[in-house]
């Protein structure tokens, strides 16, 4: 099971409220997907400049495997405060670790209500992850 | 009704580089519900750098060139004597479903059985080394991965993909002869002299609508598709996205 203190999209990515910030990152099977376990497969991740402010579900950066480059997109609305400069650097921590470790950005939202209609528990996610591979 | 999926069937030969890249970034983001299978060559032919390569890795080669930069990933190919094809559809289709790998497996089988027929034994590189690697090179066909493909021991296809809001285009670069910026890769000519663009894609057609069940509709890109590709070439060959890196 994934972890459930956070919310889930469709298109991989998890976002979780931590203080005052959300924390974004890409799950483990957004990964495996890219990478089918390879971890030196992931060769660049593109960040936001802090400060820079983004629309729920807009690109916010871009992550390129050997063989697909895939668009990392906001789960929420907010704006840019932190990014975790280690992943772009050493990006076999997403595979290690993409729940703590391997967060990608954080973000000042502009709600705090994680309820946005396309996000989804972790139960959810695991259903659609499921119909998904069939 | 035949009962077999219906899909587009895009032929623009002879594209003017920059609109190349553009019409693939508006399949990319089409709102047409079919998957779409384009055939395209380049005129005039170009160098395509890949999205994340640096510009200053390409330099030398790229003096004497037309050049774009591709919204995939991977490295710089020549796109002179060669077929190109795009494949776009939603991530959860049949083509692209699961890990990334198991899509090129899927669409190398096909292009490799289609290659048999005119008389190339294509395989999956797999562990195996092959002649055309180049370390210091930052072209596609010199750098290889398990899941290129590969004949007389060297890479013949350069493949990348970009994934989006649920979708997925897959670029295909399927070299007819070899350019003199890709020294030392494999080419279909070499085995099937005289082999020309449309005929290969004729045959490539034959085998995607035979394994996948499909039929396709030959058409031309729609109004949407036409206003963004031409909106969007001016960016694909200027300077600030070539040299973003």
């Amino acid at each position: 099971m994934r972890p459930n203190d956070r919310k889930y999209t469709k298109t991989h990515e998890w976002v979780k409220l931590v203080g005052e910030d959300v924390v974004v990152g890409i799950t483990d099977f957004a990964v495996q997907e890219l990478c089918s376990g390879n971890e030196g497969d992931l060769v660049y991740c593109d960040l936001p400049e802090p400060g820079r402010s983004i629309e729920a579900g807009e690109t916010f950066g871009e992550i390129e495997s050997v063989k697909a480059v895939a668009d990392l997109n906001a789960p929420v609305a907010g704006t840019v405060s932190e990014i975790n400069v280690n992943v772009e650097e050493h990006l076999e921590i997403l595979s290690r670790d993409p729940w703590n470790q391997g967060w990608l950005v954080k973000l000042q939202p502009r709600s705090k209500a994680l309820d946005g209609a396309e996000l989804m528990d972790a139960a959810a996610y695991e259903a659609f992850i499921t119909a998904s591979k069939h | 009704m035949t009962g077999r999926e219906p899909w587009r069937l895009l032929l623009t030969w002879d594209g003017e580089p920059g609109w190349n890249m553009g019409l693939d970034e508006a399949l990319l983001a089409s709102l047409d519900p079919r998957p779409t299978l384009r055939f395209y060559t380049w005129k005039p032919h170009a160098l395509s750098l890949g999205y994340f390569q640096r510009f200053a890795e390409l330099e030398p080669l790229a003096r004497d060139c037309v050049l774009v930069r591709r919204f995939s990933g991977g490295g710089a190919i020549h796109h002179a004597d060669e077929l190109t094809l795009s494949i776009a559809a939603p991530a959860e289709h049949a083509l692209f479903r699961g890990e990334v790998r198991r899509s090129y497996e899927r669409i190398h089988g096909l292009l490799a059985r289609t290659f048999a027929d005119v008389g190339v034994r294509a395989t999956l590189r797999g562990a195996s080394a092959v002649r055309s690697d180049r370390a210091e090179s930052g072209m596609c066909f010199h750098r290889s991965t398990p899941l290129d493909l590969v004949w007389d021991e060297r890479k013949g296809v350069g493949s990348a993909q970009r994934r989006r809001a649920g979708r997925v285009l897959h670029h295909g670069s399927i070299k007819l002869a070899a350019s003199a910026l890709e020294s030392g890769v494999s080419a279909l000519r070499t085995h099937a002299p005289g082999l020309e663009p449309v005929a290969l894609a004729r045959a490539l057609r034959a085998t995607f609508e035979r394994e996948l069940e499909l039929e396709f509709t030959r058409e031309e890109p729609g109004p949407a598709e036409q206003e963004l590709a031409a909106r969007r070439a001016p960016f694909y060959r200027s300077e600030e996205f070539v040299r973003r890196r």
